[in-house]
């Protein structure tokens, strides 16, 4: 054997001995092949984050801020309206030109577009470059708020990605309970602490009617559980809350699940430095009031407040102790700036993917089998190249997976078992060719030489041809489609490569030039 | 083993017969797909699918009560006891599977009001919870012990995605792990909900919306980008035929899906875009061979004959490249399961088709082309335009040297 061919027997020895090693789980990787959420089981979801619930919220704050700079400088406070998530009117009381604010407004010019309506409103509009910035802003704190919440659940290898449209896509695999886990993803969790005027009611509008008449404007109803003597819930409660929120859930340091009087699950908080200060002036400013909780606009309970306290306290609820443990986690995380709507969920549960693993696994071995039966009936001796060079493929394909640490996904396997066949496709030509070649009475040596050389642009060609509908089929796709795009496109290369360049190597070492060989086996 | 050498079939006479089959197997399809309308899966339409497993006879009345506007379906084997919920597509975008299984549990499941664990609906985490809140085996609140307590849960779990379904408690508390203390705790505290969810989709209306026009621009640019590059590498004929066979190749698959009334999802789509680029295989392997025909023979040959004669050469080549990729199809399709059953029958047609219209339709739109071009039947070697006529047409080809086909 000539050097030349000992490099080439090195480089496929090294190739097989580098993916081999990939492959057996432990050597190099703990894991080699990943398995997508289709065959594991798990969950993926797109979820639009509607930043409408943010740019509200900032123009609400000016509103507010608006009215009280109003009453510092000694202006007559106007009346507001919002007209939309990002529009707000200030409206002057009668005798009051919109002149008069023009100090007040020139600080908001940088942010809002302000105009003067003609019945003599000042309209407030946040300009569309902060809007998309505080679109932007909202939704990379979403994506940070939920892997918080996914890190603290404990699923291994996550995906939480924004992507175009304000939507961010969660992928989470082996989640077997994904009722539980879109719950913990999806509460706002924006925890509030309001002070309670007049006495809560059994419907709105008698609550409102408690509310002393300057206040009516600055309070909001809120519902919460109403209670009997034995603390069970038996109706809606309506609760008057002023829309000054002094304390919220970003004061808070910590949160966890501790046992209330009745031993009843309840949340113990701990606030920050600055949220202790805080909590200590509303509570020390306000003693014998109530103080509304309220999470998620609903009241959870509204305890009096009996002393100052500073920066420990428990939030009462009716609380199973999965609630109560989900309710702290999502605390202790921070709440989502904007609420979350479900655009899209695949959930594959654990035991489907069991099923798909096996039919997957069998449908391919069976037809693997078939494929080395076929080589070997129709090439005989050749047909064993082509078998070694299929083995290879499989190996090749199985490693490169492990090292691009790619996915593989039940279309994935289809995938793999497809490219094999194609990789046979690559041996037929070549060995079709030398049969034509041998037919034409050239040598042995030279069929082989002939065939290969012929072949090889058509096989480019094959090639290229999938390849590309490979790519459209990646840009196509989501997970388990990405996952037989990926798996088709290294098939792909490792096909050129055994195709063409193992079995050339394979048919001059049995075959060798120099022997002059007479006969081929094809 | 050798088949089809030394052909030589006149496939040329055949591809007028051969169009008119394409066109009644394709208006075949279009007339079931104007009767039954198509089958659009939730990956377009929206909507939601729901798969369960039943631990009893599945309770059809009880489902078709509760889920008014849903079809419902045995999924798989009778034996399996499992059902397939399809919801209609909503109006507005939310989590339809999702509350869809949160009514059955409660409706079906009564228990699981009484704050008691569905072991058959409740995930590791719930289980974990479980075992390490009553804490029988006495390992404290230490990390540890959630640890240990959650590899039991989840040999539990995987116990039931091995039996599929929890018929019994006993079943759970025979998972490997499983201590007296902890068979009591489940015993005390759980139960056997009377389904496991197999699996649950929802897409929303907008998400349907946009696989629906992102599936139809990959299936339409994947074809022209094939075009483009076969043109770069041959000529703009055979770009444009291949764009022509590519167009034939789907609708075939497309008529036989519309004629099995199978459901147009993603992974359809994913099957017709492999074809794309699969099924013009065996064209590249036939032209690949007219053009270096045309290289070797200096002979002037009618173009019909040169198609001809490259197509019998070609033949056993054809039919085998298709014919690797056929058994493993065929295997997917037997052993491969319900997920892919579909996809594994439109990849099959489409290769088949594939093969079937590099003989037929190729050589059709070639010769067609050729005559609208002007360039006649002659076309082989350099320099022979002017002479077109000088080559009789003859049903058999004559290359100068005439190889052993």
């Amino acid at each position: 054997m000539n050097t030349n061919l000992w490099w080439k027997l090195l480089l496929i020895a090294a190739v097989l001995v580098l993916f081999t090693l990939a492959v057996i789980p432990g050597v190099l990787f703990q894991e080699p092949i990943r398995r997508g959420l289709d065959l594991k089981g798990g969950t993926h979801l797109v979820m639009r984050v509607n930043v409408g619930d943010a740019v509200r919220l900032e123009a609400d704050q000016a509103m507010e801020q608006f009215k009280s700079q109003s009453t510092k400088n000694s202006l007559p406070m106007p009346t507001t309206r919002r007209i939309n998530d990002s529009t707000f009117l200030a409206i002057p009381p009668a005798g009051v030109t919109a002149g008069a604010y023009d100090r007040l407004v020139a600080d908001y010019k940088n942010q809002y577009d302000v105009s003067t309506t003609p019945e003599g409103a000042i309209q407030f509009r946040i300009k569309p470059v902060s809007v998309s910035t505080i679109e932007r802003d909202t939704v990379s704190h979403v994506v940070e708020t939920i892997r918080n919440r996914i890190d603290a659940l404990g699923v291994t290898e996550p995906l939480i990605a924004p992507e175009s449209n304000n939507r961010v896509v969660i992928q989470l695999p082996g989640v077997d309970d994904p009722a539980r886990v879109k719950d913990i993803i999806k509460t706002t969790a924006q925890l509030q602490f309001r002070l309670v005027e007049g006495t809560s009611g059994t419907d709105p509008q008698s609550t409102l009617n408690t509310v002393p008449a300057n206040m009516k404007n600055d309070v909001d109803i809120l519902p919460g559980n109403r209670e009997n003597e034995l603390g069970q819930a038996v109706g809606t409660e309506f609760y008057a809350v002023r829309k000054v929120v002094p304390v919220t859930g970003t004061d808070l340091k910590n949160a966890r699940v501790q046992k209330g009087r009745l031993n009843e699950p309840v949340i113990g908080f701990s606030m920050t430095t600055d949220g202790a200060r805080k909590f200590g002036d509303l509570t020390g400013n306000n003693v014998g009031k109530q103080l509304a909780i309220v999470l998620d606009n609903k009241i959870q309970s509204a305890p009096r407040i009996n002393s100052r306290i500073d920066d420990q306290g428990v939030i009462e609820g009716r609380f199973t102790q999965q609630q109560a443990a989900d309710l702290a986690l999502v605390l202790r995380s921070g709440s989502l700036p904007a609420s979350l709507t479900t655009l899209e969920e695949r959930t594959v549960g654990p035991s489907l993917g069991r099923d798909s693993i096996r039919q997957g696994v069998l449908a391919s071995l069976i037809g693997f089998i078939g494929l080395i039966a076929a080589v070997l009936v129709y090439y005989r001796g050749a047909g064993i190249n082509a078998v070694l060079a299929l083995l290879l493929n499989l190996v090749i394909i199985l490693g490169m997976m492990a090292y691009f640490k790619a996915t593989l996904t039940l279309p994935g396997i289809a995938g793999i078992i497809l490219t094999l066949g194609m990789a046979v496709d690559s041996n037929v030509l070549v060995f079709e060719r030398i049969r034509e070649e041998l037919r034409e009475g050239k040598t042995v040596t030279a069929s082989i030489q002939q065939g290969f050389s012929r072949a090889f642009g058509t096989i480019i060609d094959t090639h290229m041809t999938t390849i590309i509908s490979a790519l459209f089929l990646f840009q196509f796709g989501t997970g388990p489609i990405k996952g037989f795009a990926v798996t088709l496109l290294i098939g792909l290369f490792a096909s050129v490569f055994t195709a063409f360049f193992v079995s050339r190597v394979i048919f001059d070492m049995v075959y060798k030039p120099s022997d002059r060989p007479k006969e081929i086996s094809i | 083993m050798q088949l089809f050498v030394n052909t030589n079939y006149n496939f040329i006479k055949w591809r007028f017969a051969a169009i008119a089959f394409s066109i009644v197997w394709v208006l075949i399809g279009l007339a079931f797909y104007a009767r039954r309308g198509v089958n659009w899966g939730i990956d377009f339409a929206g909507g939601a699918n729901v798969v369960l497993r039943f631990r009893d006879a599945v309770p059809l009345d009880r489902l078709r009560a509760d889920l008014a506007d849903a079809s419902i379906q045995q999924y798989g084997k009778a034996e399996d006891r499992a059902v397939l919920i399809r919801l209609p597509m909503q109006k507005r975008e939310g989590d339809y599977a999702g509350l869809t299984v949160a009514r059955l549990n409660r409706d079906l499941n009564p228990e699981s009001a009484t704050g008691k664990v569905d072991l058959n609906f409740r995930g590791r985490d719930q289980i974990t919870d479980l075992l390490y809140t009553a804490d029988p085996d006495r390992k404290g609140t230490i990390d540890a012990a959630k640890q240990y307590y959650s590899t039991i849960a989840q040999n539990v779990i995987n116990k039931r995605s091995e039996l599929g379904i929890f018929r019994s408690i006993d079943q759970a508390t025979s998972a490997p792990g499983v201590t007296a203390g902890m068979a009591g705790v489940l015993r005390d505290k759980s139960f056997v909900g009377s389904f496991n969810v197999l699996n649950q989709e929802t897409v929303g209306p907008q998400v349907g919306k946009e696989l629906q026009g992102k599936a139809v621009w990959a299936v339409i640019l994947s074809t022209l980008a094939m075009g483009a590059y076969l043109w770069l590498r041959f000529d703009v004929m055979f770009g444009g035929a291949a764009v022509v066979c590519i167009i034939h190749d789907i609708c075939v698959s497309l008529a036989f899906l519309g004629i099995i009334n199978g459901e147009a999802s993603l992974n359809i789509v994913a099957a017709l875009l492999l074809i794309v680029g699969f099924s013009i295989n065996d064209t590249v392997v036939m032209y690949d061979r007219v053009r270096e025909n045309r290289r070797k023979t200096k002979t002037r040959m009618p173009f019909e004959d040169q198609l001809n004669h490259a197509m019998n050469q070609t033949l056993s080549r054809t039919i085998l490249t298709s014919g690797s990729v056929v058994i493993v199809l065929i295997a997917l399709l037997l052993f491969g399961g319900k997920v892919i059953h579909e996809f594994a029958w439109i990849l099959l047609i489409g290769v088949l088709a594939g093969t079937y219209s590099t003989i037929t339709i190729v050589p059709a739109v070639a010769i067609a082309w050729n005559n609208v071009t002007g360039r006649k039947r002659d076309i082989a070697g350099p320099g022979s335009r002017a002479r077109v006529e000088e080559t009789p047409r003859s049903e058999a080809p004559t290359p100068r040297k005439r190889k052993a086909v």
